[in-house]
């Protein structure tokens, strides 16, 4: 018959990799504490069945009782000594490691996308999408804005090294694609110092390009980025 | 009667036993816990954030960017990018990243800048800069911003051509004025197309418009580099055209706290413990 405590291990065993390395290959990897809770989950159920009935106490912790009181003979000695030296040092490294000061730096939680001021919300650009706007757009572009968010329009100008956080890039899904037309303009107007204080506006080398550029000018190159990179503008009729 | 007492001493086993049980998975749990709970590094994280400033027992070379002391600080490294933020920028600078080292001793700070420059020219100069106060201050000279209000910069300014540094303040474009108290030093060295330079201050200065250091706080930390050199007679690299970084982050090392070693102790004494009264439990009378 085969032991509940090898049955116990196995379960655990598999469905720690089943949550370390299979589940990732479909759905985002699981952060390691919630990967911690899961196992300690089936652990108490593993504990709450294994011990449910007399004789399945026994069956389940008589080894592990036999094996931590020393009831036990052969290479199976060596090892009881081996891990009643080792338990006190892994609780004690473990302490250490949660006590000591870290390096790391205060995380920060910097909104990406943070809410536009109301007088920017909904306006729509005045100007149509055709070729001739599209090429002036790219034009502005390629003169004002690719020096940070690159040629290509994602994000990898050949300025964009030294700034934290980095320009935006736009051929990513998860950038002006999922915004407004309205947004861009405000971000373009107004740059990182006009960000509310979720958006961290201290630590952006966006300008403020009202001083540089019109407001035809700034509607144009957002028409030129969409097209340039690929994505087109999130509008009201999809939020419904 | 009889079976009753019988009854209850095996509850008591079991709910012993039981205990026993939950007491060893806790602290098995938290000993192990660092074996799974350890996330790799997000993807495309930049390779240095901060500037750690050890503390050293030693002398901290305040004003000698080639001392063997420098060797005993890790560095770190930041990308710099043409100062794009305000008109008359330009696209392309010659510094392209900068490697940092600091000391302390918890009196003084030495910071040392080291960064690739084909030349050395009289006007090659290098700039540390730093949030001043509680306020978060923009890293382009504390300028203003439109939603939030801001605090001013301390600026550590050296030029080559003038050999020392200057201990400046700003709060907004075009407010950058050296101080009335004059608190840090600098030194420079150029070799082999590198430069060194040591920047070095108290770590506490009175002056309400300088960083105040605190060991164990972290701060925030900005660079800045303008190469010197003379294309058709003119500075390639002056005022807004520079190399920049924008925050990144700056501590000085605490002194050492020994408490966390008593914990330790205490920690590796109560697993101690534990191991002996089970054992001791389960040979008496084998609680199952």
């Amino acid at each position: 018959m085969k032991s509940p405590l090898i049955s116990a291990a196995i379960l655990l065993g598999g469905v720690f990799a089943f949550l370390k390395f299979i589940l990732p290959l479909f759905t985002a990897p699981l952060p390691a504490s919630l990967i911690y809770l899961y196992l300690a989950i089936v652990l108490s159920g593993i504990m709450i069945f294994g011990t449910m009935s007399a004789g399945g106490l026994e069956a389940f912790m008589g080894p592990i009782y036999r094996f931590i009181s020393g009831e036990i003979d052969g290479p199976t000695k060596m090892a009881r000594i081996l891990v009643l030296i080792v338990f006190p040092l892994l609780v004690g490294w473990q302490t250490y490691t949660k006590l000591a000061p870290s390096e790391l730096p205060p995380a920060e939680n910097r909104t990406i996308h943070p809410a536009p001021p109301g007088e920017f919300v909904g306006l729509a650009n005045p100007y149509p999408t055709n070729e001739s706007t599209i090429q002036e757009g790219k034009g502005i572009y390629a003169a004002n804005c690719s020096p940070c968010h690159g040629p290509n329009f994602d994000g990898k100008g050949s300025a964009a090294l030294g700034f934290n956080p980095p320009p935006a890039n736009f051929a990513d899904p998860g950038t002006i694609a999922q915004l407004q037309e309205s947004y861009l303009f405000w971000r373009i107007k107004k740059g990182g110092v006009g960000l509310p204080i979720e958006g961290m506006p201290w630590k952006s080398a966006m300008p403020r390009w009202e001083h540089e550029l019109t407001d035809e000018k700034i509607w144009k190159v957002i028409i030129g980025e969409y097209d340039g990179a690929g994505q087109s503008p999130r509008t009201w009729e999809e939020e419904d | 009667m009889v079976y009753g007492q019988k009854h209850m001493k095996g509850f008591f086993a079991k709910a012993q036993a039981s205990l026993y049980l939950a007491i060893a998975c806790g602290l098995f749990g938290f000993a192990i816990s660092p074996v799974l709970a350890s996330d790799p590094p997000p993807d495309g994280a930049p390779a240095s954030v901060s500037v750690r400033v050890y503390l050293t027992e030693g002398v901290v070379p305040l004003d000698d960017p080639l001392a063997s002391a420098w060797d005993s600080a890790a560095e770190s490294e930041f990308n710099l990018s043409p100062q794009v933020h305000w008109p008359d920028r330009i696209q392309e600078t010659t510094v392209k990243s900068v490697k940092v080292r600091g000391l302390h001793d918890g009196q003084a700070i030495a910071i040392l800048v080291e960064y690739q420059d084909p030349t050395e020219d009289p006007a090659d100069a290098a700039a540390l800069e730093f949030m001043v106060g509680d306020q978060k201050a923009h890293f382009a000279h504390g300028q203003e911003m439109l939603l939030v209000e801001g605090g001013p910069v301390n600026i550590w300014y050296w030029k080559n051509e003038v050999g020392k540094a200057t201990d400046m303040s700003a709060k907004g474009f075009k407010t950058l004025r050296p101080q009335d108290q004059q608190d840090v030093a600098a030194k420079g060295v150029w070799q082999d197309g590198t430069w060194k330079i040591v920047f070095s201050r108290p770590l506490q200065t009175g002056d309400e418009h300088d960083i105040q250091i605190n060991p164990g706080n972290w701060a925030s930390v900005a660079f800045a580099m303008w190469d010197g050199k003379l294309v058709d007679g003119a500075v390639k690299e002056k005022g807004s055209q520079k190399a920049v970084s924008s925050w990144w982050n700056i501590r000085a090392e605490p002194a050492p706290d020994n408490s966390i070693f008593l914990y330790v102790i205490l920690g590796l004494l109560v697993a101690a413990a534990f191991e002996f009264v089970l054992v001791r439990k389960l040979r008496k009378g084998q609680a199952v």
